[in-house]
């Protein structure tokens, strides 16, 4: 589904991505980890193109989106995303802030748009808040409707950068159900996590970027228990 | 006492004099309102121009080298310099002194205009722009239905402000011969030989003016405000 070649990213001089390789399929649920700093954001937001790799490929459904003539707007239709710190319209309630896109970019009427919404709404257990605005929600609140608001549009893929990072303590479950919800409904998913246990359950493969490259990857348990090398073994003994 | 009822008399009653100030503080918001409308269209694109950020590896556009000119120019020299050339050297020819003297306060306040839209629309969190285009919509999009609307509330304090400035500001067409308020009252001080009066009759009319303009202001945010907190 998306298959990238060889990625490169440099922010002034400092080269964040070194050259990354991967396949990701359909239905996969990839979970990246790896230290703050090592590229593994960058890596996910350039997969819909918010950062601009400055070499390498990234094919999306046998389209090149790091082509410049691809529309990259048609391209995020397909592909949600859900940011550490929620980024929920500020200006709109949660309902608007649901139908907003997919009424707007003509993928559905106001009232198809809306009836989805608390449906989707229903499903996090949030329908009473429709008419609420973010500042008066939680932030594992915030975080549900985030991820409500991406699948309002029907996405293939759903990229989540550190979702359950700048939320309390006590509010991580409630994201997690979330995510693990759509995991199971089939939905292919790549998340930036630090949570290594939610890794381990959700995730088909797990992806340790480290240095600007993908130092490791395997299916979870194997990573976990059999770390091949020094740097993953490092670096699981200080977060496990 | 008598004194005072004297000068007060001579200040406003005599001759109707008191029609002078209010045709003075006419030309006084008539030039204030157009300027003030003048400077928000020109602050609008100005700003526009100077956020069009350049492509990785390009340099500024044009149009960001004209804005970032303009800009420095109007805010390196005074505004009474600059409304002297556009009354004897731009619009040498031109015998609507009110609109001259709007166009040239409008200019000026265009360039504070465009620094504090410019200012309000990056204080908007820049995850509000990452979150609309994730979505698929067009930058274009998202500026229209996200950034502008928060950026609105931002501004509307400091805009406010510089209204209330460019209103004060406007006290210097009287060098290019307008009978605004501020003229007015030193033109009847100079004929009745009595400054108090009518100085601080003008300084009144100036004050209560701009009240009004505040509490107005107030009210409006309050209401903006209240959609954020539900």
């Amino acid at each position: 589904m998306i298959s990238v070649k060889n990625l490169k990213k440099n922010f002034n001089d400092h080269e964040v991505l070194k050259g990354i390789s991967t396949e990701i399929d359909k239905g996969e649920k990839i979970a990246i980890i790896g230290p703050s700093g090592s590229g593994k954001s960058t890596f996910l937001r350039c997969l819909n193109l918010l950062e601009e790799p400055d070499s390498g490929e990234i094919w999306f459904e046998d389209q090149l989106i790091t082509d410049p003539r691809t529309d990259i707007n048609k391209v995020r239709e397909h592909m949600g995303m859900v940011f550490q710190s929620f980024n929920l319209f500020a200006n709109k309630t949660v309902m608007d802030n649901i139908t907003l896109a997919p009424v707007k970019l003509g993928l559905k009427t106001a009232d198809e748009a809306k009836q989805s919404a608390l449906e989707l709404l229903q499903r996090v257990g949030l329908t009473e808040k429709a008419d609420s605005y973010p500042a008066s929600l939680s932030g594992g609140q915030k975080q549900r409707i985030a991820i409500v608001r991406s699948l309002a549009m029907n996405p293939k893929v759903m990229l989540f950068d550190e979702p359950t990072s700048a939320l309390d303590p006590e509010m991580v479950g409630e994201v997690l159900a979330v995510i693990k919800d759509l995991a199971d409904s089939g939905m292919t998913m790549v998340i930036v996590t630090h949570e290594m246990g939610f890794a381990r359950e959700v995730a088909t493969r797990v992806m340790f970027i480290d240095e600007g490259i993908i130092m490791e990857e395997n299916e979870p348990v194997k990573l976990f228990t059999d770390p091949q090398t020094q740097r993953l073994k490092d670096f699981l003994s200080k977060v496990l | 006492m008598n004194d005072i009822s004297t000068k007060f008399y001579n200040a406003f009653i005599v001759k109707d004099r008191w029609q002078l100030y209010i045709q003075g503080l006419g030309v006084t918001i008539e030039i204030a309102v157009l300027a003030g409308l003048i400077g928000i269209v020109i602050g609008c694109i100005v700003a526009l121009m100077k956020l069009s950020e350049p492509k990785k590896g390009h340099r500024h556009s044009l149009w960001w080298y004209i804005a970032t000119a303009y800009v420095d120019i109007i805010r390196g020299t005074p505004s009474v310099l600059q409304l002297l050339i556009m009354w004897f050297i731009v619009f040498a020819s031109s015998n609507n002194g009110v609109l001259v003297a709007s166009l040239s306060f409008g200019i000026n306040s265009g360039a504070y205009v465009s620094e504090i839209i410019r200012a309000g629309i990056l204080a908007v969190d820049k995850g509000q722009m990452e979150a609309g285009r994730s979505l698929g919509l067009s930058k274009a999009q998202t500026m229209k239905e996200i950034v502008l609307p928060q950026a609105f509330k931002n501004v509307l304090p400091p805009i406010g402000n510089e209204f209330i400035t460019l209103i004060k500001e406007t006290a210097i067409v009287g060098y290019v011969s307008l009978s605004d308020l501020t003229r007015v009252a030193s033109q009847i001080s100079s004929r009745t030989y009595e400054a108090f009066m009518p100085l601080i009759g003008a300084a009144v009319i100036y004050f209560v003016l701009i009240k009004i303009l505040t509490l107005l202001l107030e009210a409006f945010e309050r209401r903006l405000r209240k959609s954020d907190l539900r």
